[in-house]
């Protein structure tokens, strides 16, 4: 069922030795490559849903957006990039200049990191972790505490007020964003990602997990949305009340970080909605099938860069269908307030990724077919 | 038992009714989304200013009489009308003649009030100065006639809203020989009824069943 799929490190290593090198200096060649290359794709991704963002919501607006940086303003957000790259870099009087500092680096690394489990095929990812999703919840459990770190430190009550509710919200929506990820790592006896999306290429699109685990899925996406502090969820910087939260005081290049983590993280989320829920790099029908129906040897080189490729495609567009739907929302809902927003996440969605939780292990007992057993 | 139930069915109906909400709002923003924008493009695109427009203010030095009507109509006596009786002529002499527009708030009475017409206003409205001391405009200034936005080269003039076509909301794609909505002032002129002369044959009434 499962080919080995592209083996990019082998290939590379037996080319080194090619040119004479030991398999170990291969090795250490090889291995900085796979980690700029998902460095490079996270920024970019970063770029192009800053991109969207401002298009779409010109858009939902009847605005134009930004027009005249690059065709259609697709260089506005390397821009605006640059801006904050020479800004001069405040730190305010009387602030904790350590922990200011500290506060975005720890909020901006964990979510770099968490690139680690993201796989766009078999083997086109940085390390098949075995815990790989766990991974990603602890990883992002730093966070908080480096959106806290830089509240407390600022000095300005906003700030603090900000952090709080940022350590808040991410408290209340990582319990039950595990429990949803929970019922998945069941059903597919595994916390690898890799796992995760073979246990779903069965059928293509018709063995996806949105099928067995809707509620999981808009439970997942509620608190993913949370952890990002996206629109109906953005206390912590709710710009009428708050004026910016935690990022009040900061500016220059730790204030970019701060937008780099927010964008990278809303990616990450919505890449790992698709490789949990809609099938990661799988195409709608399976490639195998396909390949078979145009008589073409699933092993063959030529059909492995395509498989490769469009496993590449599919994962982008899944995120970036996603990413378009959090756009969307954000211009469609109105902001929550902080007691609706702890009543969501602890009266509603906890009890329901419980009772997500034990219906689905039921249903494994049950059906064992379905459902992984 | 039963209240816990019915508990249970209350918040699972409010569940589905903020879904069914929501699906309401995410329908409208889609379908802003594939509308035209409707801003105008400023320093590329102007709107035309309607007739009445009541903007900068242009006076002609040669007309004005020094009465300092405008100087008396004016909420807050801003024009400054600098003149000197020659007792020669035993007449005025007009020397100078200033409006602060930066003080000025474009009400248009000294332009009502003029009695020589020597004061009118334009359709200018881009006044921003890097001085505040510069937007005083002596009578040379203020003798200026401005760019009309319809022969400017460099800008797309647009029709306002009320001066489109009827069922018309977007200015681009109008053309600029459509006229506009509703009947024009020469129109509005034709149904108008002659008053019999008495020495007034400007006066005009509106016909009784028109």
């Amino acid at each position: 069922m499962v080919s080995p799929g592209l083996d990019l490190e082998l290939s590379f290593s037996q080319a080194m030795q090619g040119f004479g090198l030991s398999p170990e200096v291969a090795r250490l060649l090889w291995l900085p490559l796979p980690m700029l290359l998902v460095l490079v794709a996270a920024v970019v991704g970063v770029l192009v849903s800053v991109w969207l963002e401002r298009k779409i919501s010109a858009a939902v607006q009847q605005r134009v957006g930004p027009e005249y940086a690059g065709a259609l303003g697709v260089l506005q957000p390397l821009a605006d990039g640059l801006k904050l790259l020479v800004k001069e870099d405040i730190i305010p009087a009387r602030a904790d200049s350590i922990l200011f500092t500290l506060g975005p680096i720890l909020v901006v690394v964990p979510v770099i990191v968490s690139w680690l489990i993201i796989p766009f095929g078999q083997n086109l990812l940085i390390s098949n972790v075995g815990v790989g999703i766990f991974l990603w919840i602890s990883f992002s459990s730093v966070q908080p505490i480096g959106l806290l770190m830089s509240g407390y430190a600022s000095n300005n009550k906003y700030s603090l007020l900000g952090g709080l509710r940022a350590a808040a919200q991410s408290i209340s929506y990582e319990i039950p964003l595990a429990l949803a990820v929970l019922a998945i790592v069941m059903m597919s006896n595994s916390l690898s990602t890799v796992d995760i999306v073979n246990q779903q290429t069965g059928a293509g699109i018709l063995s996806w997990n949105i099928w067995r685990q809707p509620v999981g899925f808009l439970i997942f996406w509620i608190c993913a949305l949370a952890e990002c502090e996206r629109l109906p969820f953005d206390l912590p910087e709710a710009e009428e009340e708050l004026v910016a939260g935690y990022q009040t005081e900061y500016a220059g290049m730790k204030f970019a970080l701060f937008y780099l983590a927010g964008y990278i993280n809303l990616v990450l989320s919505a890449v790992l909605v698709s490789v949990l829920y809609l099938g990661g790099w799988g195409f709608p029908i399976p490639v195998e099938w396909l390949a078979g129906w145009l008589h073409q040897p699933i092993d063959a080189p030529v059909v492995q860069v395509i498989t490769g490729s469009v496993g590449i495609m599919m994962t982008i567009l899944k995120a970036y269908l996603l990413v378009f739907v959090a756009i969307l929302l954000r211009w469609t809902t109105p902001r929550v307030r902080i007691d609706q927003l702890l009543d969501l996440g602890w009266k509603f969605l906890l009890p329901l990724a419980l009772v997500n939780l034990l219906v689905t292990a039921a249903l494994k007992l049950a059906f064992p077919v379905a459902f992984g057993g | 038992m039963f209240g816990f139930l019915k508990q249970v069915g209350d918040y699972t109906r409010d569940a589905v009714d903020a879904a069914r909400n929501l699906a309401q709002g995410f329908a409208v923003t889609f379908d802003h989304m594939q509308r035209r924008p409707v801003t105008v493009q400023y320093p590329y695109e102007k709107l035309i200013p309607s007739e009445r427009y009541r903007g900068r203010i242009h006076y002609e030095f040669d007309k004005c009489i020094a009465c300092e009507v405008c100087v008396r109509v004016c909420p807050i006596n801003l024009p400054v009308v600098d003149w000197v009786m020659n007792k020669a002529t035993k007449k005025k002499e007009l020397r100078n003649y200033s409006i602060d527009f930066g003080v000025c708030i474009f009400c248009g009475n000294c332009v009502e009030y003029c009695p020589t017409n020597c004061l009118s206003m334009t359709e200018e409205y881009e006044l921003a100065a890097f001085d505040r001391h510069s937007l005083n405009y002596d009578n040379v200034a203020l003798g200026r006639l401005p760019t009309s936005v319809t022969t400017d080269p460099s800008v797309q003039p647009l029709r306002e809203l009320v001066y489109l076509p009827a069922g018309e909301m977007d200015p681009h794609t109008v053309s600029a020989d459509r006229p506009r909505a509703g009947k024009l002032p020469a129109d509005v002129l034709e149904t108008l009824a002659p008053v019999k002369d008495e020495g007034q044959s400007s006066k005009a009434v509106l016909k009784e069943d028109a």
